[in-house]
């Protein structure tokens, strides 16, 4: 196996329990969150079916100044409420939450460095 | 590049003559290379090129089924057309989640919308056909639909036929971007196709077309976009291992949509963190989204091809794991 097959193999690996991990987080967590009349319109923007899990997974664990930077463009419209997410949610939401969107996130930039690297020509020999 | 023939009758030297306007000792079939009649039903590569490209060609198109349907399908899209929409049908199935607007749109609907629009031009050509057939007054009348559809056509999906044709070298055109072409192809009653066959990869498509796209009575066909199930089910049928093929279908897809999730995801927060930080404006939120989309896009075909690739590889590692 090459070093590219390799390294994407570990990618894919990671990308599958995110896979997991999100059908769980969405059942769980965002489920509970969609029925709650109060956070109901504020999980962000669905590009597309199921977006909202991504973006309330996202504003539960990056660092919560990041988040309010993003919440305070002229583009909040795209992100779920941290304050009041943080607020409806407990404390085994946010692992969850924590874990499914890291997971998914190296996976997905691990997949997306494989493919730029490859386009420049690294794995080439 | 390969010159295939195929007919939906069987023809005499005479006649064959008569409609091709060539000698039938410049014909060749996969398993007859000195043919006395045209059979139905099957290629023929034209000229003496007895390369090894040209009859693997002719091999890959030569079974009775795949034959068959590529005939049908050819003579009522016209051969240029085939070769084209069998490429787009390759390209599109790549895309998954990737092409999603930044901003807005669904990439679902657009394969959706693309078949639906590919038909309705080819629903107009046909009745500008029968109309020409019986000789209706209307004939102009069909001739304008055609051409509208046709148009719109262009202008929803230009993006996708240029990628796609932009390989296809035909002189005259292809009917998809040019639309004489095409109603010219159905002014003139036939039953012999014309195919231009470049390379493996492009017999290879034709071949997966054939299984997706099916003619229902009067030409029109049915284009199944659920191909990676389809990929599964005739693997499944042919006695294949079919797990194996669930197993580099399934993870391709889901990594491919990772990819683009998570691109869109860091592009789209960048491109947030862009607009507080600098004076882009909308202008450049737009073009921004549509750099975002694009990377996406890339990043979520060049996942599905490698994974592809290599799938079939880690299934078979994983299942020797566990015996």
């Amino acid at each position: 196996m090459s070093l590219l097959s390799q390294l994407l193999a570990i990618a894919c690996v990671i990308g599958f329990f995110a896979a997991i991990f999100y059908v769980l987080f969405g059942q769980i967590t965002v489920r509970k969150l969609r029925k709650n009349p109060k956070t109901k319109d504020k999980l962000g923007f669905e590009y597309v079916s199921g977006w909202d899990i991504i973006n309330v997974a996202q504003s539960l664990s990056i660092p919560r100044k990041l988040s309010k930077k993003l919440e305070n463009t002229p583009l909040s419209f795209l992100y779920a409420n941290s304050e009041l997410l943080h607020d409806q949610t407990n404390l085994s939401d946010r692992i969850l939450a924590a874990i499914f969107y890291w997971l998914l996130t190296i996976s997905g930039v691990m997949m997306i460095f494989l493919a730029i690297a490859d386009t420049l020509g690294f794995f080439d020999s | 590049m390969s010159e295939i023939l195929l007919c939906n009758q069987s023809l005499s030297p005479q006649n064959f003559q008569l409609q091709c306007g060539i000698e039938i000792d410049q014909i060749s079939a996969f398993s007859c290379l000195k043919p006395t009649i045209m059979a139905a039903n099957t290629p023929y590569v034209i000229g003496n090129d007895q390369s090894g490209a040209s009859r693997s060609i002719l091999a890959q198109l030569s079974p009775a089924p795949v034959a068959k349907e590529l005939t049908n399908l050819s003579l009522s899209y016209g051969g240029d057309n085939i070769v084209a929409l069998a490429e787009i049908t390759e390209k599109l199935k790549e895309y998954n989640i990737g092409l999603m607007g930044a901003s807005t749109s669904v990439y679902a609907n657009r394969l959706g919308g693309f078949a639906g629009s590919v038909k309705d031009y080819q629903a107009a050509l046909m009745e500008y056909r029968q109309a020409i057939v019986s000789k209706s007054p209307m004939k102009a009348a069909m001739k304008q639909k055609a051409q509208v559809a046709f148009e719109k056509m262009q202008s929803q999906f230009r993006n996708e036929l240029k990628m796609v044709t932009a390989q296809v070298k035909a002189r005259r055109g292809v009917p998809l971007t040019n639309v004489e072409r095409a109603t010219n192809i159905a002014e003139s009653s036939r039953n012999v196709a014309k195919l231009n066959v470049t390379s493996q990869v492009q017999a290879n498509n034709l071949v997966k077309f054939t299984k997706y796209a099916k003619v229902l009575g009067n030409g029109l066909a049915v284009i199944d976009f659920g191909s990676r199930a389809g990929n599964i089910h005739s693997s499944y049928q042919a006695d294949d291992n079919w797990e194996r093929e669930l197993f580099v279908e399934s993870s391709s897809f889901a990594a491919s949509a990772i990819a683009g999730t998570v691109a869109v995801n860091a592009g789209v927060a960048a491109l947030t963190l862009l607009i507080v930080a600098t004076p882009v404006g909308w202008v450049g939120l737009l073009v921004g989204g549509a750099a975002v989309a694009a990377s996406a896009a890339g990043a979520s075909m060049w996942i599905n091809g490698q994974v592809k690739e290599n799938g079939g590889d880690w299934y078979d590692r994983i299942m020797n794991g566990i015996k």
